[in-house]
């Protein structure tokens, strides 16, 4: 008792002391940088130059951050529907064949400009609105996805036994409170350290400050490097509207690994997965598809279609998410008395149905911020299709899951309906923003099977106990969303996705991602080798890194606690006390 | 003195009330409970995985009696609870010893 006395005070103070030396080097950092800020430009500029061919002009002044947000938004930033900008850029490259017309288109913009000044002022604040409204979309579209704690709460805790609620709330809070510190200290930095949106400055505005990979450069990029703590490049108006979406995005990995590990993993050992999560397995392959990493520039560099596209997360954040779920739940094993002693599952029924469906209904209505908001801006007007896909592809899955239960066991059942919505949404997460409407019916068909099959598989053939489907949801049916957009994209959108195909692709101009179905096989296989890797990467990371830490400190809690319900060993405290026969005084 | 028992499908309850408010009784005590009698439990499906029911919902009630009306009340819970299919409960009737009111620290016949 003395001992585990101790043992708590000084894991305790280590941590406080820790997070307050962080925070104090972050301050120093901070301090130093205006006055060293010719330090940082010797380090950009060699990596900076491959990653951003608009930026090849030699020894241009490093970018600095703009964390006031009074210089983003400009002239630079007027674009047109088809994606041309207001502004003539001057050409550098003599050697290319339209160098002479090039340079005449700018000549004349620029003696148009100085006959007509104001134009070029008006243009500064129509950039400007631009910019801003694109900053209200994205950071409304994270406050709904945000919301999406809400209902993974209730849908995780509705569908666990009464004995264990508390815990199970307890774990989906303190989900998003130390992941998100991780996200902040190391996370954001990995993912985006490198090209974040405000590096390419089309729909968030700003100037290329997070340009830097720590591991890897140009187009292979294996892990960002700028951005530590969001200080420095990482404090910019921008970039920030970025963190802001992107957390929450991580937040949602971070829920998912709940759904499978409850019930029996220890408080202490789950906040360290969340960090985990937070700080390494969820940013290393975010900056590989997101963050301009290697994966997403194969386009690019090995001629396969756009790169590995996931337009949403169905992998960069579901498949990761269900896959080192998957490997938290080898390891712990399942819960006392799941398989009987002839090895057959046996049920441990929700306690409250009302939560699960509350809690699926409350994921729907913040997948409206997940998809649409994934375009990082309203100008953006392909969010329309965004949001009828994501909610056709739902109700297609829900449809499904719930007929496909009634077909093989003469019911509907509640919870799997609610998992198939779900399943749909992941599905459909990725291939939103490329597909038709008719096809988002289908791959929303296709996961509410395969999220059906994949419960039934993960219970009774290789036996990993997941106590709210979060492997087969987010797992499985993230895999076949990233698949999908290899077979059904149609073309009508992404053009010049990933920096492939910006004038013309497969011989048409403006050509977007194109999947099997119209002709663009190679895409299929970047697909599929892509979404692949990310279950087998997530998998192996997360189980590798947690075999360890369970042969050191145990993950799962005594047996004891586990059959009389994690609430009050864990906590002290019961979800329903009136269950208790207690005495208030 | 009786006591007067009954184990009653648990929608029941209301229809019982009234007929057994129509006999004059007192007072009667409620409880939520749960068992099983010949009829069993039945199996059910969750998430694919079958799972046995074995104690069903019943709702149980005492009403304590004088021994001349304890026929009659009998007969008013098998009117209420009665539907003719499996499950619908027992009724058990049994001789009580002693009564006290607690407020008033009346015995026997007076303190029903």
């Amino acid at each position: 008792m003395k001992r585990e006395k101790f043992r708590r005070r000084c894991l305790s103070l280590f941590t406080g002391l820790g997070m307050i030396l962080f925070t104090t080097w972050c301050f120093a950092e901070e301090a130093a940088a205006p006055a060293g800020g010719s330090e940082p430009a010797k380090a950009e500029a060699p990596a900076a130059a491959p990653a951003a061919p608009a930026a090849a002009a030699a020894p241009a002044p490093a970018p600095k951050p703009d964390p006031g947000g009074i210089v983003t938004g400009d002239r630079s930033n007027v674009i047109d529907a088809g994606g041309n900008s207001f502004l003539v850029s001057e050409p550098t490259d003599k050697s290319d064949p339209d160098y002479a017309k090039k340079r005449k288109e700018f000549e004349e913009f620029q003696a148009q400009a100085a006959k007509e000044p104001l134009t070029l002022r008006l243009a500064d604040t129509v950039g400007r609105v631009r910019i801003a409204t694109n900053f209200t979309w994205t950071l409304i579209t994270g406050y709904l996805v945000l919301f999406m704690q809400a209902g993974f709460a209730l849908l995780t805790c509705g569908l666990v036994r009464k004995k264990n609620a508390a815990h199970l709330m307890m774990l989906n809070f303190a989900a998003y409170v130390f992941a998100f510190l991780a996200y902040y200290a190391c996370g954001f930095a990995f993912q985006f350290g490198a090209v974040a949106v405000n590096a390419a400055p089309f729909n968030l505005g700003g100037t290329p400050t997070l340009n830097q990979f720590l591991l890897g450069s140009g187009q292979w990029g294996f892990l960002g490097g700028k951005g530590f703590f969001l200080s420095g490049a990482g404090y910019d108006v921008g970039s920030n509207a970025l963190t802001l979406f992107e957390v929450v995005f991580m937040e949602t990995a971070g829920y998912i690994i709940v759904g499978a590990i409850c019930e029996r993993i220890t408080f202490w050992g789950f906040v360290l997965c969340e960090l985990f999560v937070g700080a390494l397995v969820y940013p290393i392959f975010g900056c590989w598809v997101w963050g301009g990493g290697w994966l997403s520039q194969l386009g690019a560099t090995m001629n396969f279609g756009h790169g590995y596209v996931d337009f949403a997360g169905s992998t960069v954040v579901h498949a990761v998410g269900g896959f080192t779920a998957m490997a938290l739940a080898v390891i712990l094993g399942p819960r006392i008395g799941k398989y009987g002693a002839d090895g057959k599952p046996r049920p441990f029924p929700a306690h409250n149905i009302a939560f699960v469906v509350i809690g699926t209904f409350i994921l729907l209505f913040g997948w409206m911020g997940f998809n649409p908001g994934s375009t990082l801006g309203s100008s953006d007007l392909r969010i329309s299709v965004i949001a009828v896909n994501t909610n056709l592809a739902a109700v297609a899955a829900s449809a499904t899951a719930m007929i496909f239960w009634y077909f093989m066991f003469g019911k509907p059942d509640i919870s799997m309906a609610c998992n198939g919505m779900l399943a749909g949404l992941v599905a459909i997460t990725a291939p939103c923003a490329f597909v038709s409407p008719n096809s988002a019916v289908v791959i929303g068909i296709l996961a509410g099977i395969l999220v059906c099959l994949g419960v039934l598989f993960n219970e009774r053939v290789i036996k990993v106990d997941d106590p709210c489907g979060a492997i087969s949801v987010h797992g499985y049916c993230g895999w076949l969303g990233a698949v999908s957009v290899g077979i059904f994209a149609d073309g009508t959108y992404g053009s010049g996705w990933n920096g492939v195909g910006a004038t013309t692709y497969l011989g048409n101009a403006g050509q977007g991602v194109t999947g099997l179905l119209y002709g663009d096989v190679s895409q299929f296989f970047m697909q599929l080798g892509g979404a692949t890797l990310c279950g087998i990467y997530a998998f192996g990371f997360t189980y590798v890194v947690f075999k360890i830490v369970n042969a050191i400190v145990p993950l799962r809690v005594d047996k004891e606690a586990e059959l009389e319900g994690l609430d009050i060993p864990e906590f002290g405290m019961l979800a329903y006390p009136e269950d208790a026969v207690t005495e208030v005084r | 003195m009786k006591m007067v028992e009954a184990i009653v499908k648990p929608f029941k309850l209301d229809e019982i009330k009234d007929a057994l408010t129509k006999t004059g009784i007192q007072g009667m005590t409620v409880g939520e409970v749960k068992g099983f009698g010949r009829q069993k439990g039945h199996t059910e499906l969750y998430r694919g995985a079958e799972y046995s029911v074995d104690f069903l919902p019943k709702v149980k009630i005492q009403i304590l009696v004088p021994d001349e009306k304890a026929a009659q009340v009998v007969e008013a819970i098998v009117q209420g609870a009665r539907t003719g299919k499996i499950g619908d409960g027992k009724i058990f009737v049994t001789p009580v010893e002693e009564v006290i009111r607690i407020r008033t620290g009346e015995r026997g016949a007076d303190a029903i």
